[in-house]
């Protein structure tokens, strides 16, 4: 499927704060868990439209990475987007944070998009972390700021699309250098940048594995 | 649900694959998304140990799917790297097959090890890590004998590619147009490093073995290190026969490597001095395995032309000979640290200092100038110290500098090599009648850094403020010893006029600068918030291309010249403090004196003052909006303080805005003789561009009496003995005084404001 840039994401954060289960949600709904049985991803794809252009979305799930420093590196290095997880109903992994965006900061590209995810937010009644909390984090350190919940789907598709938008933003300011794969950006195959509105760009922005099975 | 259906699931998904090949990527992908789903998110050990057990999970892995499709490359990879995430002692075997001595997980995954798509290879490289890391000796076993010498091999080859291509690009942009490009290519070879790094850290000696030989044999010698020995200022009479020579010595190894093609390209394209010191700088701050950068120190510090010039091999030969006469002689320990990376804690027992040592014993027992260390013979050493000539520029000299540092602090480099070399030697004298200990350093090597220091402190300002550092920070590593210096008398002259040198230097910028004393402090606040990262460093690009002054580059103040007055300013002061610390960590002091208003010792707000025998003045503070308050006027000789009189002790007052002298505007009042109009600024080391006023005021005293002792407060309140320097300058009609005052060489600058009127 023609796209006119792919976009690389990470997702970061403490485990079992659901990061696969926010990918899976995102890519595929088809997969949303009817019981309280939580399965993830580690990967996954989709495409999005912002401003009228197909925009793909590759998630790769950074898992195996804790314990060498060269994959943390590259990973951080190759991407254009990241989400960084917490859990509200742990505060510990809201206490992390600081550790994991130092690394961000430290390796990636310094145009790389932050998202700061407080994640569970359907766990109202177990919640440890204040939304003031995340949203002060973020004001503090120039992060843009959603909880969502990944069992109900509360504001995971606004936090993958948000993302892209800023990213996209950056592009169209000239910030990132398309042409250099490196930041995590792609330029589609059969787009020319002198070519913006694309065939059908419109009404595809669904799931793109819907009608099978 | 039963294991009996996900057994037919996976002979069923096979057969959906192998029916459709070449058909629908959309349904490949289905499955793999569906495999992966699957496995990363089974709990259970055992159904994971059923799932696996048809051997059906390695038939998918062999599949022949359309690589070219993105997405099925991306799902397949992932799908890989789940799997290498379940690996373990246990299911290694479902995977590895001793008998047919098949691994297809691995040995499929490594065909994509050089990818063009970023994360496609760092998912090899995750699932490689996972793979080395199960403890397995037979798979193990295979790894070596049947992946280890190709991929490693390849691996090591294109890094090589990869080097010389960022050769070319540093060669051909002296105008800083492909940044972004050069960032990429180094940022590139330092993942490279991380992941050879990351296998010699799992600690798996046979692999580390290969892997080891094969970076110095095939990658770090032959190109990173012979890099270095192409340039030679002086003996050029030399450089052909010896380039020949050694061309025709890798030709003849050529022969009997593995990958001729490959070994005769790097034979011939060497890179630039620049690049080679500068990669070698990152070796060495990434990897610490003995076997591996001991013999690259070995190697830069110790051979000789007449051992270079026969080729790698042989190299590594003299090297080997060298450790065994070594061991022989030296009670065979540096080899057992070689080998076991140990601790040398024996050794360092062998040099027990006896305390106590005056300093004028000390001097005597500095040697004198030793030319065992010179760079005679030592052609990588010779061009690391024609690097460090500083005349034109620094360009080559921060690099350097950055190997010399990294080799000095690399854990897998043994003291003994770099003693006398890198790091101070201390030995004993036993003498007739007591025990001496003699310290020696490298004088060489000091006497080019001290050239650096004082090509620094001058005019010119060829040299950027991070080599400063760099140069600094590396002197003071060679010649502190037992936590004094051992500078000989000359060396410590030099320092010496290195530090008047600076603070003439500085001297030039007092008069052009208006606010000089505001950039004097927000510089000192800047640069205490931390010392050169050498690693952070060798991490930036910027650094490979000429020094340049212009800051439309975007890059560091401290890693280019200064541009402008006002940087000249900036870099000046820097280069004060700088020369200012090292002084200071020589002679084992600590900084007393800067930053010149130290919060500590100036007054704060709401910080209750003992006012007892206090010149206070009443008065009414009127705002622009209407307000008015009571307030007592305290001036001391570095600050204008309100104070409100303190509720519970009597006799003190509280503090409730305080303003530096430097930062104060005062004009009298046309129409009133009891009033006067003050200004009081933030001071600039706190803020950004705007200045917005901390308070603008009316004063109003009680009389008009008051009112000119307030003034003369403010302007006259200068203590005589801070006047005993010269009045350096008077600027407008305001008569701004600055005066020195020299004694220790601390400068301290106060303004003084008279009033206009």
């Amino acid at each position: 499927m023609s796209y006119a840039y792919l976009f690389k994401y990470i997702i970061i954060g403490d485990t079992g704060v659901g990061k696969s289960c926010l990918l899976l949600q995102f890519t595929d709904k088809r997969f949303q868990p009817v019981h309280d049985l939580t399965i993830g991803v580690e990967f996954g794809a989709r495409m999005i439209t912002i401003d009228g252009k197909q925009i793909k979305l590759q998630i790769w799930d950074t898992a195996g990475q804790e314990a060498f420093r060269s994959i943390t590196r590259s990973y951080y290095r190759g991407a254009a987007g990241a989400l960084l997880v917490y859990d509200i109903t742990r505060r510990e992994t809201f206490n992390h944070l600081t550790t994991w965006l130092d690394d961000a900061r430290q390796h990636s590209n310094s145009n790389m998009v932050i998202m700061l995810i407080g994640n569970k937010s359907d766990l109202e009644s177990r919640r440890e972390v204040k939304k003031e909390e995340g949203e002060a984090f973020a004001r503090e350190h120039g992060l843009v700021f959603m909880e969502t919940s990944a069992k109900t789907a509360a504001n995971v598709e606004e936090a993958f699309i948000n993302t892209a938008k800023e990213i996209y933003e950056k592009i169209q300011e000239g910030v990132f250098d398309i042409n250099n794969e490196a930041n995590g950006i792609k330029i589609g195959p059969q787009h020319s940048p002198t070519n913006p509105s694309l065939p059908g760009a419109a009404g595809q922005g669904g799931s793109q594995g819907g009608g099978c099975c | 649900m039963g294991f009996f259906l996900e057994k037919n699931m996976l002979s069923f998904f096979l057969r959906i694959m192998r029916q459709r090949s070449g058909g629908s990527s959309f349904v490949c992908v289905q499955l793999l998304q569906t495999l992966n789903i699957l496995f990363e998110n089974i709990r259970n050990e055992t159904s994971l140990y059923y799932l696996l057990s048809n051997n059906h999970v390695n038939s998918i892995i062999v599949h022949k799917f359309d690589f070219s499709d993105e997405e099925v490359m991306a799902y397949y990879i992932s799908f890989l790297k789940t799997l290498s995430l379940k690996l373990n002692v246990h299911t290694i075997h479902f995977f590895y097959n001793e008998h047919t001595n098949d691994f297809p997980l691995y040995t499929e995954a490594i065909k994509f090890f050089n990818h063009p798509e970023s994360m496609v290879r760092i998912a090899v490289r995750t699932l490689t890590l996972n793979v080395y890391k199960v403890e397995d000796a037979s798979m193990l076993t295979f790894i070596r004998d049947r992946t280890a010498a190709p991929y490693f091999s390849n691996i090591v080859w294109f890094i090589g590619k990869h080097i010389q291509e960022l050769d070319t690009c540093v060669r051909n942009d002296a105008d800083h147009q492909s940044q972004n490009r050069l960032a990429d290519l180094v940022a590139e070879h330092l993942d490279h490093l991380h992941y050879l790094n990351d296998i010699i850290c799992l600690n798996i000696t046979d692999l580390n073995q290969v892997l080891t030989d094969h970076l110095l044999h095939k990658l770090l010698i032959p190109l990173y290190i012979y890099s270095l020995s192409s340039v030679r200022r002086q003996s050029e009479s030399t450089i052909e026969s010896a380039t020949q020579n050694l061309a025709k010595v890798l030709n003849r190894n050529v022969n009997i490597t593995e990958y001729p093609q490959q070994q005769y390209e790097f034979a011939n394209g060497k890179v630039s001095c620049i690049v080679s010191l500068f990669l070698l700088s990152q070796v060495f701050l990434i990897i610490s395995h003995p076997p591996l950068v001991h013999v690259l120190a070995w190697i830069i510090l110790k051979s000789d032309r007449s051992m270079l010039e026969k080729g790698v091999d042989k190299l590594l030969e003299c090297y080997e000979a060298e450790i065994r006469r070594e061991s022989a002689g030296d009670s065979a320990q540096s080899a057992d640290v070689l080998s076991t990376d140990g601790s040398t804690s024996s050794k360092e027992n062998l040099v027990e200092e006896p305390k106590n040592i005056t300093d004028e014993e000390k001097e005597r027992l500095v040697t004198v100038p030793n030319d065992s260390w010179g760079v005679a013979d030592k052609p990588f050493l010779e061009t690391i110290f024609n690097a460090l000539d500083c005349t034109e520029n620094d360009y080559t000299a921060l690099f350097a500098l950055s190997l010399l540092y990294a080799m000095a602090n690399n854990k897998g480099v043994l003291p003994e090599l770099i003693e006398l070399v890198l790091r101070p030697k201390k030995s004993l004298i036993s003498s007739s009648t007591s025990k001496d200990v003699k310290y020696s350093y490298n004088h060489s090597l000091v006497e080019r850094i001290l050239h650096i220091v004082i090509l620094s402190c001058q005019p010119p300002c060829r040299v950027r403020l991070v080599t400063l550092e760099l140069t600094l920070k590396l002197l003071i590593q060679l010649v502190m010893c037992d936590g004094k210096n051992i500078l000989s008398e000359a060396h410590k002259a030099s320092i010496d006029s290195a530090k008047s040198l600076s603070t003439a230097l500085l001297r030039n910028f007092y008069k052009s600068e208006e606010i000089f004393l505001d950039m004097f402090e927000h510089e000192y606040c800047d640069m205490s918030k931390g010392s050169l990262n050498v690693e952070w460093l060798c991490m930036d690009s910027a650094i490979l291309l000429p020094p340049t002054g212009t800051p439309l580059t975007g890059i560091d103040f401290t890693k280019r010249l200064p541009c402008g007055e006002v940087e000249r300013a900036r870099r000046a002061i820097r280069v004060f403090f700088l020369v200012r610390d090292t002084v200071l960590t020589l002679n084992g002091e600590v900084e007393t004196q800067l930053p010149l208003t130290n919060p500590q010792t100036s007054v704060q707000i709401d910080q209750a003052l003992d006012l007892n025998n206090s010149d206070l003045i009443a008065c009414t503070v009127a705002w622009k909006d209407g307000k008015s308050k009571r307030r007592f006027l305290v001036i001391d000789i570095m600050q204008l303080i309100l104070v409100e009189p303190d509720m519970k002790k009597m006799g003190w007052g509280v503090a409730k805005l305080v303003g530096f002298l430097q930062d104060i505007e005062v004009t009298g009042d046309q129409d009133d003789s009891r009033c006067l109009h003050i200004t009081i600024h933030k001071p600039l080391s706190n803020t950004s561009a705007n200045r917005v006023p901390l308070l603008s005021a009316k004063f109003i005293f009680d009389d008009n009496i008051r009112c000119m002792a307030a003034k003369q407060r403010l302007s006259k309140t200068m203590p005589l003995q801070l006047l005993q320097g010269p009045i350096l300058w008077t600027y407008k009609e305001e008569q701004i005084l600055y005066c020195q005052n020299c004694i220790n060489g601390l400068l301290i600058w106060v303004a003084l404001k008279s009033l206009k009127t």
